[in-house]
């Protein structure tokens, strides 16, 4: 369910004005789009005139010389064909500009979202951003397609009707000026009421889709606590709600689309019948003329109506367009990187004092120090929320810290390249994520100048090369949306070997716990010894088992260090970590 | 035309509406002939010199009168037609959704909930479609065209409206030609822009890798290389897209170009006026869309019947789990026995069971341990009666469970899924969730047996916090213990957690358990577990392998036997053993 945003009239112009900046790189092929369009339009308008021509100079006068008439004819078809011609590459010119821009606009998106922070991804669903993405780029798309070139088309055409109609006769011209501020009227209404009434549907129709999709998911749990007529009351009430909305939405479209529109076309009619009629009372009147008009009038309004049709299209656009800028106009940027040559060279860390917030209210770091030597192993330690993935987090720098620093070879960890820390540190998440590809592409991911060797040699590294060669395609056996055909364990071993393909100067380790199975667990332990062999690791450790030869433990407990030590010093000390070791083990005890 | 005939209930059922409409529709189709007509009239009689004030004043008040009478006959028709279209769209919605919540998760394994979504949504509209554009351009192209036709050739000239009419049918031809091509291009336009959308999940989900490994710049190249795609297939799309307009307005021009050529010379022979050659060009105009009409009907029912089709399927699929006829009407109580001799999963040929044999007395707690498809959430299935169809019995009270009301077993029942799912409301509407009025004292003593009050209460709004996407992001612990609590609410008399500590420090773990062992001394409770230490304290414990029981017995019988459990639990506690021994 996704929160509408209330948009004045002048944020939607603005928004209408950004978005036809989009326009600019285009302006060549949009001047052709015109000038073709303009050419349609003077075809558009020439051909009622020849037609006027055929009925008041000759039919009227039973004058038919076969040359003017031949050429007549000939001009008249030469026109419809070309202009059949012209306005199919006029068309298909309009689309084409459009889906450019709206790739320029997707990937604009797309590189922004890369760019932005974690605090932006822990704050917003993945869901919302593959909208902004897609979905609502695509929404754009339907309004540049079938409004704005609509538009353009209406203009251009009224233009040329009129200007038709002044040349044919001005004062019967300027009586239909007063159309003009009718249709006007009824636009504006339209839009004042669309605003509300169908922003209200559309809000009432991801209300009720958002109930079904949850409902649908969690079924199961309805059905075990017999919730089933409490939420079918619940839908039948939300369904009911978006019912009476589409009921008002046809009101409106009844009173004000179509049946308006035409009621209008009746009245310049009128308008045509009587200035003719009365004029005819004193003077002769040549009928083509009047022929003339009737068909301008009708070419007139066709453009008119299917504009109106699609006003709602222009709507959603509008709505759409807000929610991209915005994530366009995004500040929660990643933290940036000073531009200097420092290199990562021994992989010594020290963390200074370091205090951070997410949400500048509560510290979930707290004056933090400690030093990992070259080679050596800190393991953090901790219950859930003690801060020891903060420390991850800021040493891979996905967040700014203000107070403190972050030491890497004596170097602020703010002073290196974003190439240098990616390429010479290398991070294990918790949850293994695989991209849909093949093995050998999970490993290389889009590094080209890794071999096939280089990927092999990883992955039997970390003794991942066991299961893979058990595959029926080995390295190039298909890996499907997030790795689901795959265990954890097996997912874990294959991201492992993602991170040692790149020889990492330092490695940083969150844990993979709960999930996998025993023997799987000794496999990756064994892996994770290997691994942190000469490199200088930062391990989140859930299982205190598995760092005890770790040269620092660091025992964090409500954003504190609140103990330090290698195992026997803090197993000596009986503090915290002692309890945390015993409570592993008391368990032991008390049954062995 | 089927689907109008499938629909035939729900047309009985708003007859009314729909005979009002379609004879407005008939109405308004037949004042449209008016306005052509005049303008041919006063054209005729102002190139005679004939025109009178008076008759001008009739024809105009006649042009304003059926103008008028339009406008409202218009509204009216579209209430009754389009009203009825989006009433039916909330009766099916409804019945879906009343359906759905019957249907058992066997169903729900075999089919998608994004499927489902589409079920109801997509097939959903082309069926309201259906209902209202569908009838609207049956109705329209027939009386709008037939009217028409007729007009022109019976107040016209016949022989002229045959001529104008040739072209006609090679337009209804091409438009039907580019709808089919445009159908085939238009699929692999979607086909591409679902890779793309698939590209941008997948990027926004890894986002971590992507920046651990520095590839930003790497993964917006691949995005542009998709979109490229994307703009390709819609740029094919639009070939076709834009031969529609120019194609329709050359066929009208031909027509329109036959009809003065032909119609002059009619008038030099004297079979009709001027006027009349103006009023029959405009007649022209108005076949358009009939013409247009026609085409975009077969699609309407087409699109319509399978849509129709499809929830009507899914309508029919009968409720798999039903009650006996004489159920029991009492709440299940007492030990809980089990004799599977085998189960398979429908559609599967492995048993995912098979001798499995035990009987749990009221009150004791049972441990169940395996790896991952070993059998553990099989067993528990049955036990919920979300499949059936085994060969075996499983009694609770000396009763077969399948002789109970499915309502009382649930009631009896509190289950805690792996997969702990939470409803976007409050935290108190969640835990809450089998009795929504239940005092909030209640609430809290679940919360704190759970040991997750401390934690709601640090959230911003408390018990008032909303949970899901719109509000706080709960850690899977939470999740798990807000679970937890959610079933303690209901004071089962049988309470299974499946896995549900998994994500539970191991402190908060022991706590829970402890709560739980002295509040449910009368109850029963099954723990599943890939965590020894959450069933060491078990009265019974199973070790299942390969959908069977390989070993059964209190922990340290377990322990004794020296088998799977003493292995696992060796496995487990092996390092921390060894250290132990070196260290104490």
């Amino acid at each position: 369910m996704e929160q509408q945003p209330k948009l004045t009239g002048k944020d939607q112009g603005l928004i209408l004005r950004r978005l036809i900046s989009y326009l600019t790189p285009h302006k060549k092929v949009i001047t052709m789009a015109l000038i073709l369009l303009g050419l349609t339009v003077v075809g558009d308008v020439l051909g009622p005139m020849l037609i006027k021509t055929f009925i008041d100079d000759y039919l009227t006068a039973r004058n038919f010389p076969t040359g003017p008439l031949v050429g007549l004819a000939g001009a008249y078809l030469f026109i419809q064909l070309s202009n059949v011609v012209i306005s199919y590459f006029q068309l298909l010119k309009f689309q084409e500009i459009a889906l450019k821009i709206i790739q320029q606009m997707r990937i604009d998106v797309f590189t922004k979202v890369q760019n932005l922070g974690m605090r932006y991804f822990d704050k917003t669903p993945a869901g919302s951003i593959v909208s902004r993405v897609t979905n609502d780029t695509e929404a754009i798309k339907d309004m540049f397609v079938s409004v704005l070139v609509g538009f353009v088309q209406s203009a251009f055409l009224m233009v040329g009707v009129y200007i038709a109609m002044f040349i044919l006769n001005v004062k019967l011209a300027l009586v239909t000026l007063l159309l003009l501020p009718i249709l006007f009227l009824i636009i504006r209404t339209y839009r004042r009421y669309s605003s509300v009434f169908y922003q209200d549907l559309r809000e009432r129709l991801s209300q009720l889709n958002a109930k079904l999709a949850e409902s649908l998911q969690g079924m199961s749990m309805i059905q075990a606590f017999r919730q089933e007529p409490r939420l079918k009351d619940e839908f039948n009430d939300i369904n009911e709600q978006h019912w009476k909305a589409g009921q008002r939405n046809i009101k409106m479209d009844s009173l004000l689309l179509r049946p308006a529109i035409d009621l209008v076309y009746a009245l310049a009619l009128i308008m045509l019948l009587s200035f003719f009629g009365i004029t005819s009372f004193n003077n002769t009147i040549e009928v083509g003329i009047i022929y003339a008009f009737v068909t301008y009038i009708d070419r007139f309004f066709e453009p008119i109506n299917q504009v109106m049709q699609r006003l709602s299209i222009f709507q959603q656009a509008i709505v759409a367009a807000s929610r991209v800028f915005k994530l366009l106009d995004e500040e929660e940027l990643a933290p940036a990187q000073a531009n200097t040559n420092a290199h990562i060279i021994d992989g010594k860390i020290e963390f200074k004092n370091v205090t951070f917030s997410y949400d500048g209210q509560t510290d979930v770091l707290k004056n933090i120090s400690f030093t990992a030597q070259p080679g050596e192993t800190v393991a953090l330690v901790g219950h859930t929320g003690s801060g020891k993935s903060s420390i991850i987090n800021l040493l891979m720098r996905f967040y700014e810290y203000e107070n403190g620093d972050i030491l890497i070879d004596g170097q602020s960890v703010k002073d290196f390249k974003t190439k240098e820390l990616r390429e010479k540190m290398g991070l294990v998440l918790q949850d293994p994520f695989l991209f849909f590809g093949d093995i050998e592409s999970n490993i290389r991911l889009h590094n080209q100048n890794m071999t096939a060797d280089e990927v092999r040699t990883a992955a039997e590294f970390v003794q991942a090369d066991s299961f893979i060669n058990q595959l029926p395609d080995g390295y190039k056996q298909n890996v499907t949306e997030r790795g689901s055909t795959f265990s954890s364990g097996q997912r874990q071993l294959v991201a492992f070997a993602r991170t040692m393909a790149t020889d990492p100067k330092i490695l940083v380790l969150d844990e993979a716990t709960a999930n996998i199975d025993t023997e799987t667990e000794v496999a990756i332990q064994s892996s994770l010894q290997k691994m942190r062999q000469g490199r200088t690791t930062i391990a989140i450790a859930h299982r205190l088992s598995t760092i005890q030869d770790a040269e620092l433990i660091l025992v964090l407990h409500q954003g504190e260090i609140v103990e330090r030590g290698n195992h026997q010093e803090l197993l000596a000390s009986k503090g915290l970590y002692h309890k945390m070791y015993l409570l592993q083990n008391n368990i032991v005890e008390e049954t062995v | 035309m089927k689907v109008f005939l499938d629909l035939g209930w729900f047309f009985k059922e708003r007859k009314k509406q729909y005979t009002v409409g379609i004879i407005m529709l008939m109405f308004v189709a037949f004042l449209q002939l008016l306005p052509p007509k005049i303008i041919g009239y006063v054209v005729d009689e102002i190139r005679l010199g004939t025109l009178t004030s008076e008759a001008l004043v009739k024809w105009l008040l006649l042009l304003a009168g059926a103008a008028l009478a339009m406008y409202i006959i218009r509204y009216y028709w579209r209430m009754m037609i389009f009203g009825s279209a989006i009433l039916l769209a909330r009766q099916l919605r409804e019945r879906l959704f009343q359906h759905f919540t019957r249907m058992s998760p066997q169903f729900y394994q075999k089919r998608r909930v994004g499927d489902l979504m589409a079920h109801a949504t997509n097939d959903l509209s082309a069926v309201q479609q259906t209902a209202g554009a569908g009838v609207l351009t049956l109705v329209d192209s027939i009386t709008t065209g037939g009217f028409v036709i007729a007009a022109m050739a019976i107040t016209i000239d016949w022989k002229l409206t045959l001529i104008a009419l040739i072209p006609m049918p090679i337009m209804a031809y091409l438009t039907s030609y580019y709808g089919k091509l445009l159908h085939n291009r238009f699929h692999f336009a979607q086909e591409a822009f679902s890779s793309l959308n698939d590209k941008a999940q997948e990027s926004i989900s890894g986002i971590k890798v992507i920046k651990t490994f520095g590839q930003e710049k790497e993964d917006i190249q691949d995005f542009v290389q998709l979109s490229d795609d994307v703009v390709q297939k819609n740029i094919h799309v639009a070939k076709v897209d834009s031969l529609f307009d120019p194609t329709i307005s050359a066929i009208v021009g031909v027509s329109f170009f036959l009809s003065i050529v032909f119609g002059a010379r009619f008038i030099v022979a004297g079979d009709m006026t001027i006027g009349d050659l103006i009023a029959f060009t405009a007649y022209l105009g108005l076949l358009v869309w009939p013409m247009l009409a026609f085409g975009w009907l077969f699609n309407i029912v087409e699109r319509g019947r399978a849509s129709y089709d499809r929830i009507r399927a899914l309508l029919a699929e009968p409720i798999d789990i039903d009650d006996a006829e004489h159920a029991l009407d009492e709440k299940p109580q007492g030990d809980l026995d089990v004799n599977i001799a085998e189960f398979k999963f429908p559609g599967d040929d492995r048993a995912a069971l098979h001798d499995v044999q035990f009987t749990l007395k009221r009150g004791e707690t049972l441990g169940i341990v395996g790896k991952t498809g070993s059998g553990k959430t099989a067993i528990l299935k049955l036990l919920l009666r979300e499949f059936e169809g085994y060969d075996g019995t499983i009694t609770y009270g000396g009763h077969s469970i399948n002789a109970y009301k499915k309502e009382r077993l649930r009631f009896a029942i509190g289950y805690v899924p792996q997969d702990h799912f939470l409803f976007s409301t409050t935290v108190a509407g969640n835990i809450a969730f089998a009795n929504t009025s239940a005092p909030l004292d209640d609430v809290y003593e679940a919360a704190q047996l759970a040991h997750i009050h401390e934690d709601i209460l640090k959230f911003t709004d408390g018990y008032e916090t909303i949970v899901g996407e719109r509000g706080v992001s709960l850690s899977g612990g939470q999740k798990q213990r807000i679970s937890i609590a959610r079933a303690l609410m209901m004071k089962p008399e049988l309470l299974i957690l499946d896995d549900s500590l998994s994500a539970v420090d191991a402190r908060t773990e022991e706590a829970i358990l402890e709560s739980l062992k002295a509040t449910r001394t009368d109850e029963t409770t099954i723990i599943t577990a890939h965590r020894l230490s959450a069933i060491q304290h078990a009265h019974q414990i199973i070790v299942l392998h390969e959908g069977t029981i390989e070993e059964k017995g209190s922990h340290d019988e377990l322990m004794a036997l020296k088998g799977r459990y003493y292995e696992m639990y060796q496995l487990q506690q092996l390092e921390a053993l060894v250290e132990m021994g070196g260290e104490a």
